[in-house]
């Protein structure tokens, strides 16, 4: 068993704070992804489950028990490292039953399981090489080898694919999924990709300042953010966020900025008016030629990627503001062109002057 | 000039200017071969005799193994035993050297991984190494005076140990500091205790690190003079000792004989340089660790 609980995990560099009261309870068998800025306290508290960072203050529980005084050998936790960190003196194979070693295991049983581990991440063929030999995306390999040699209750993984290129990521990525769908073990990963932590995540932690701001599935992350902040880190392209203020008009709240004025559904009729920020993805920006809509704006740029088409358009800031449309039904329109553009009401965010959501 | 034409003259005149330099460089290392190998009355010879004519071997006989037949009477030296101070200075130079190299390496691995000293410490460290030896010749000798270290070879060992430990810090430090501290931590969590991490992990890694910083020290303390002169007297002489014996008042300027000692003194080096040397390179190009 390894249900992991942080309780009000805290930590500070002298003045510095890198995690703040951090609370949080991992199932077993759970994947949970920290991602946040580079700076956010994701790795710290990482390290600190690890056992190689003291909380200043707060417990760490394992299965039940406390491990703050324990040794990062004795928690039963298994790390792969940002930098691989292969023994580069030691072939494959050495690297990869290190662990067992350690563990005092026979060496027949050793060579065995060595054997299976490295037909599970497919590195069979390397087991005689060095680790200078090896491809990043080979290294990264071993390094998963080597902790799934020992077979831990918990995979801890630090940035493990951001030393990789694109395709290998996603392909390693896919590996880590299918990792964890046969093992059913806990794994706690570390990024600072989005994407990444929506397509591996059964939960996700966005942490920011060293304080987690939300804990959620990967769709309540994306469709139901509780700040500007989580908005703005998840989705590609990211959310639409213009910066405005509420008004009563004709009966009814409206957003106005300096581009546009949309009308805002009658949920908001109770809002004092004041400075918001409206908040809407890509995708529920809804797109018709002609004239109508909420607003209508002159197209800036059109990108036809295949399967969707991104348009650009001047909203009056200088952050464009982004509709996606499938297919190539509009790819064909001109720049500058003026087009009515429909907001779906349930979709629209408010975000107060604190960064927090506006809810009603 | 065509470009080529250009480049070819360059090259020609980098070589010339390199090979002129070389000469002067290595002529006093010629010049002292050479001299080993000549009879006594070529010298001081003028005009200067280059290639030993004929070339013998009675210097080296006569130094290293005080063969008396080879002795041209007025040129001997009776009380010398080179090879009692040979021996003397490979115990003394290797066992400084290893102590120096193991308590360095200790400490500074506490200095990298838990930094046991701050900055400013390792500053002052190695500022002990700014102070000239001569100044503190006096206060040692009255040291070793009273704890009867005078003229043993425990005394040289010790001051020898003692006065590279900062080179052997520094060096070892910077090697230790290659090794990435997540290698060592993936170690730990996969069961490896402290220790077994630093036999198993570090230690392998910094080799050719702490080869080189041995050879670097190794050198240091077979040449020292200075401590050795002023601190041993007849019981433990070392051989830079040894060969000042042949420039003096009383015995002339035996440069025979001298040159022949002055050989045997780098032989060893060279070879231990020889043996060691793909560590070397790799140990100064600081190069070994992966990232």
């Amino acid at each position: 068993m390894a249900r992991i609980e942080l309780d009000r995990l805290h930590k500070t560099y002298g003045p510095v704070i890198a995690v703040k009261d951090l609370s949080i309870a991992i199932e077993d068998g759970e994947f949970v992804v920290f991602v946040g800025p580079s700076g956010c306290g994701k790795t710290t508290t990482l390290r600190m489950i690890a056992g190689f960072e003291d909380p200043t203050s707060g417990e760490i529980r394992i299965g039940g028990q406390i491990v703050n005084d324990l040794e990062p050998r004795d928690r039963g936790l298994g790390m792969v490292f940002q930098s691989h960190a292969l023994f580069p003196h030691k072939t494959v194979a050495q690297n990869i039953e290190f662990g067992l070693r350690m563990k005092r295991v026979p060496a027949a049983e050793r060579a065995r399981r060595v054997g299976e581990v490295a037909a599970m991440v497919r590195i069979a063929h390397l087991l005689d090489k060095m680790p200078a030999q090896c491809s990043g995306g080979e290294s990264q390999r071993v390094a998963l080898a080597r902790t799934l040699v020992t077979n831990p209750s918990t995979f801890l993984l630090d940035e493990p694919l951001s030393s990789l290129d694109a395709k290998l990521r996603r392909e390693l990525r896919a590996e880590c999924d299918r990792l964890h769908e046969e093992l059913k073990r806990t794994f706690i990963f570390v990024t600072h990709d989005q994407e990444e932590a929506m397509t591996l995540a059964d939960r996700i932690a966005v942490m920011r300042a060293g304080e987690i701001e939300q804990v959620g599935s990967p769709m309540e992350i994306y469709s139901n953010p509780v700040s500007y902040f989580v908005a703005d880190f998840f989705g590609s392209p990211s959310m639409n966020l213009i910066a405005g203020a509420l008004v009563h008009e004709d009966g009814g709240p409206r957003f106005r900025s300096a581009g546009l004025s949309v009308r805002l559904p009658d949920i908001y009729t109770t809002l004092r008016p004041g400075p918001v920020t409206l908040g809407i993805r890509p995708e529920h920006v809804g797109v018709r030629p002609g004239v109508g809509g909420d607003v209508e704006l002159p197209v800036r740029l059109i990108e036809p990627l295949g399967k969707d088409t991104l348009l650009y358009f001047n909203d009056g800031t200088d952050r464009a503001l982004v509709a996606v449309s499938e297919g190539l039904a509009l790819a064909g329109l001109k720049s500058g062109e003026r087009v009515a553009l429909t907001f779906a009401p349930n979709r629209i965010f408010l975000f107060g002057p604190d960064g927090k959501r506006i809810r009603l | 000039m065509t470009k080529s034409r250009r480049g070819l003259v360059t090259t020609i005149f980098r070589y010339v200017v390199l090979t002129l330099w070389a000469v002067v460089a290595f002529f006093p290392i010629y010049w002292i071969i050479a001299t080993s190998f000549k009879i006594d009355t070529q010298w001081f010879a003028w005009p200067p005799v280059y290639f030993p004519d004929p070339p013998t071997l009675a210097n080296y006989l006569n130094v290293w193994l005080g063969a008396e037949q080879y002795a041209q009477t007025q040129y001997a030296i009776s009380s010398q035993k080179p090879l009692i101070s040979l021996m003397n200075s490979a115990i003394i130079a290797t066992t400084s050297t290893f102590l120096a190299v193991t308590f360095g390496s200790v400490i500074a691995y506490g200095v990298s991984r838990y930094r046991i000293l701050s900055d400013v410490r390792m500053f002052q460290l190695l500022m002990l190494r700014m102070i000239p030896p001569i100044v503190v010749v006096a206060p040692l000798s009255l040291y070793y005076s009273a704890l009867g270290l005078l003229d043993s070879m425990l005394g040289l060992i010790l001051i020898y140990f003692l006065t590279t430990l900062p080179y052997a810090v520094w060096m070892t430090k910077s090697f230790i500091d290659e090794v990435p501290r997540e290698v060592e931590q993936a170690a730990e969590i996969l069961g490896a205790s402290r220790w077994r991490t630093v036999f198993e992990i570090v230690l392998p890694l910094i080799r050719s690190g702490l080869v080189a910083t041995f050879l670097f020290i190794l050198i240091l303390t077979w040449s020292e003079y200075l401590l050795a002169l002023i601190i041993t007297k007849t019981q433990v002489t070392t051989l830079p000792v040894e060969l000042s014996k042949y420039q003096g008042s009383t015995e002339g300027r035996v440069y025979g004989r001298q040159a022949a000692l002055a050989v045997g003194i780098t032989i060893p080096l060279m070879i231990v340089g020889l043996v060691i040397r793909k560590h070397l390179a790799r140990g100064f190009s600081f190069g070994m660790v992966r990232r």
